[in-house]
């Protein structure tokens, strides 16, 4: 096993891309739960997502045969391998990719509708599961690292619409971090309304691009033009940069992204207020300063009594 | 690693020096365009895809805004490449500046296959006609086979036990150029020879479909029809079996040939005749950079100048015995050692030390691949010596200086040549000197002028 590790190939151009794609049906419907009105979040329907999405994913094939895609779905509650290039059962020929795609991709959100239905009803999430999606990528990707005679070189591309899910604060900055150290590039390209901080940071921490369209009827243009580069390519490319990043992060007892905050002393997780005692690693905030509080208590009290 | 020579002129460069017309022809079939655009350097197949839904002409300046400063030559080969298999058109417009768009016959393809997917060239036959097909391995191994035996009747070798299919006379097309044939000598490999032996196998493949392209240009066969026919080959899944009804005349009578080469393999039904790509066809249409075809090493080298070589292959065997000394071979060994008379052998024959060296480096044992080097290291430097050995008088055209009218001409023009970087050597006493014959009118220009 070592020596088939150390025979592997490295060659420049053969890319791995994982994409996520955001099937929050919160999001496409249009129905923005927090304002509860009929407002559509967004400007584009899912079917004509859909339509440059798979050309892209096509395209990709397309230009290196020994090149893979995955797609991973992200919904609400669960996120799914939807489609794998490298699966060998569906081909790879455009027509057979599109009817396994579609398929597959109905089953998931049948199920996720499901789990939905099945938990509690929190209507208060309307975010998808960006962190669960990304572990998922990153597993595949050691996956491929470690079994195969082939190591293209990976890259993730987030395909988000739905707005960050603060409560998954933790976990987005872990799957970035692991990213990071296993040198794969996250690149985003938001098809929602506002700005994603999660994936600016992701991007940016990775090395990977953050791109907002401005035309959303464009999207397999900017798809092609930004992101089907492979990642030796990008070096002599002009690419989109990133015009600023927002570096808030998310408190860990309300998930809600802050300014300012408190800092734990000992592991560092951030709280919105002040605590008695650390939830994340069990610290005793208090105990410090009431020692402190005692010691001059004693010590006013030996003042008295000389 | 020494340039391989051999290949400068590849499969592309064939399509891209067909006429327009004739590439616009090709162009027709998604597949091949397919097939083109894979061969495309990176950057070039990146300008495609953003070209795709572009149909107005974009100027040749903006393009060059598309990459930094760095990549300002990569554009430049890409650009030209994509021009050259007129994949980009140019259109020079009334400020007579140039800007380029997608061969529309080439982009309508592209996009139909992107967004309704490609057809393939034919159907497999059905499995309940085609009863016992190999398995995959079995094709594998069939085509390795083949393709060994095709190379060792290639260069000639005794070792051959039967003879492919090919005509000799096609043979003997393949060989000029890799054989020399001096009169009254067996043929022997030349430089050329011996770096297509080095070659992995897909160029070599494609050297050889060249070459058998262009002979049968000869026979009256248009070459654009066959490449298309090759290139749509590729797109076949290997293992499959295909009717051979399916096929043009033209392509009947390439197939045999193709199976001869391991390409395809023929088999026989009740009714039907069939063909079975194997890999090798299937991955003609990668370019030629990939390097996943490659194989596994089996050369070890010892610090004792001995070799040993774990293959079954007889090819591997003749290609160690154009430079070593084979001693023993048993089942999946070959012993060898390298000796002086051995490498003299070799470089008589025009092949270059750095070629053995490359040759051994490349081939390295995974086991002795970990380890650097991979050869010994006085292994390499004895054998970069007897090359060297071999190279003691070094030629220089050049002009003899004399009779010069006094000593201070003489110094002049020795300092002049001194100067220019020509002289070689100079006499004083006898007052003559040697100058480099790239120097020789400089140096006349210099004494006519002291006269």
């Amino acid at each position: 096993m070592a020596s088939s590790v150390s025979s592997k190939l490295y060659s420049d151009d053969v890319s791995l891309v994982v994409v996520l794609l955001d099937v929050n049906p919160f999001f496409w419907a249009g129905v923005n739960a927090n304002s509860g009105t009929n407002q559509p979040a967004a400007a584009l329907s899912f079917s004509k997502f859909l339509s440059h999405v798979l050309p892209f994913v096509s395209s990709i094939l397309l230009i290196n045969p020994l090149n893979q895609v995955v797609v991973i779905a992200a919904g609400v509650k669960s996120c799914g391998y939807i489609y794998d290039s490298g699966g060998g059962s569906d081909g790879t020929s455009v027509s057979d990719l599109r009817a396994g795609f579609l398929r597959r991709l109905e089953e998931f959100v049948e199920r996720d509708r499901q789990l939905c239905r099945d938990g509690e009803r929190a209507a208060a999430t309307t975010s998808s599961l960006l962190s669960g999606s990304l572990s998922l990528a990153l597993c595949y990707i050691q996956r491929v690292f470690r079994s195969g005679i082939l190591h293209p070189q990976p890259r993730i591309l987030c395909l988000q619409g739905s707005p960050d899910g603060p409560d998954q604060y933790v976990a987005v900055m872990n799957a970035i971090f692991s990213a990071q150290r296993s040198v794969v590039p996250i690149d985003s390209c938001v098809v929602g309304i506002r700005h994603s901080a999660f994936l600016q940071q992701a991007s940016h921490i990775t090395g990977g691009i953050y791109l907002k369209p401005q035309q959303l009827d464009a999207l397999f243009q900017y798809l092609s033009v930004v992101f089907a580069a492979d990642l030796q390519s990008r070096s002599f490319l002009q690419l989109p940069k990133s015009a600023g990043v927002d570096f808030r992060a998310s408190c860990f007892c309300h998930k809600k992204p802050i300014d300012r905050g408190y800092v734990c002393s000992v592991c560092l997780s951030i709280f919105c207020k002040t605590h008695k005692k650390c939830s994340t690693c069990g610290s005793d905030f208090k105990q410090a300063s009431a020692d402190s509080r005692s010691k001059s208590d004693s010590k006013r009290k030996t003042l008295e009594a000389s | 690693m020494p340039q391989v020579r051999i290949i400068a002129k590849n499969f592309m460069d064939m399509v891209a020096a067909l006429p327009a017309m004739k590439l616009d022809k090709l162009y027709d079939s998604s597949l091949i365009c397919e097939a083109v655009l894979r061969s495309l350097p990176p950057l070039a197949k990146k300008y495609v895809l953003q070209m795709l839904f572009i149909d107005l002409p974009v100027s040749a300046r903006t393009m060059e805004e598309w990459v930094l400063p760095d990549g300002s030559s990569k554009h430049k080969v890409a650009i030209d490449r994509l021009l050259q298999l007129r994949i980009f058109l140019e259109v020079i417009d009334r400020k007579r500046e140039s800007s380029y768009r997608l061969n529309p016959i080439f982009q309508e393809n592209l996009r139909k296959y992107l967004i309704h997917g490609g057809t393939l060239p034919r159907e497999p036959m059905p499995s309940n006609v085609t009863v016992r097909l190999p398995t995959l391995e079995d094709l594998d191994a069939y085509a390795i086979e083949q393709w060994e035996c095709f190379l060792l009747q290639l260069i000639n070798s005794g070792q051959v036990e039967r003879l492919t299919g090919f005509n000799p006379s096609m043979i003997k097309v393949f060989q000029r150029g890799l054989l020399s044939t001096r009169d009254n000598e067996p043929p022997k490999l030349t430089e050329n020879g011996f770096q297509f032996l080095l070659m992995d196998t897909n160029a070599q493949l494609w050297y050889i479909i060249r070459e058998y392209i262009s002979s049968s240009e000869g026979h009256g066969v248009d070459p654009a029809e066959l490449i298309s026919f090759l290139l749509e080959l590729s797109f076949h899944a290997p293992g499959k079996a295909y009717n051979m009804n399916t096929l043009a005349d033209v392509q009947k009578s390439a197939i045999s040939d193709l199976a001869a080469l391991g390409l395809v393999k023929l088999q026989q039904g009740r009714k039907d005749n069939w063909f079975i790509p194997t890999k090798l066809a299937t991955n003609l249409s990668m370019s030629l950079s990939d390097s996943s075809s490659r194989k596994e090493g089996f050369v070890v080298v010892e610090t004792n100048f001995r070799l040993y070589a774990y293959s079954t292959s007889k090819l591997h065997c003749e290609i160690l015995r154009l430079f070593a000394r084979v001693e023993y071979q048993l089942p999946n060994l070959i012993v060898g050692a390298i000796t002086k008379e051995s490498l003299y052998n070799a470089f008589e024959n025009g092949i270059s030390g750095e070629q053995i060296i490359a040759f051994l480096q490349q081939n390295a044992h995974p086991r002795v691949a970990e380890k650097t080097p991979s050869v010994p290291e006085n292994v390499t430097d004895q054998i970069r010596l007897w090359e060297t050995d071999r190279n003691r008088v070094e030629m220089v055209a050049s002009n003899l200086y004399d009779d010069f009218p006094s000593k201070e001409v003489f110094e002049a023009a020795c300092d002049f040549g001194r100067e220019i970087g020509g002289l070689l050597w100079e006499d004083t006493k006898k007052m003559c000197l040697i100058v480099r014959g790239e120097s020789h009118q400089e140096m006349r220009d210099f004494l006519r002028r002291q006269k």
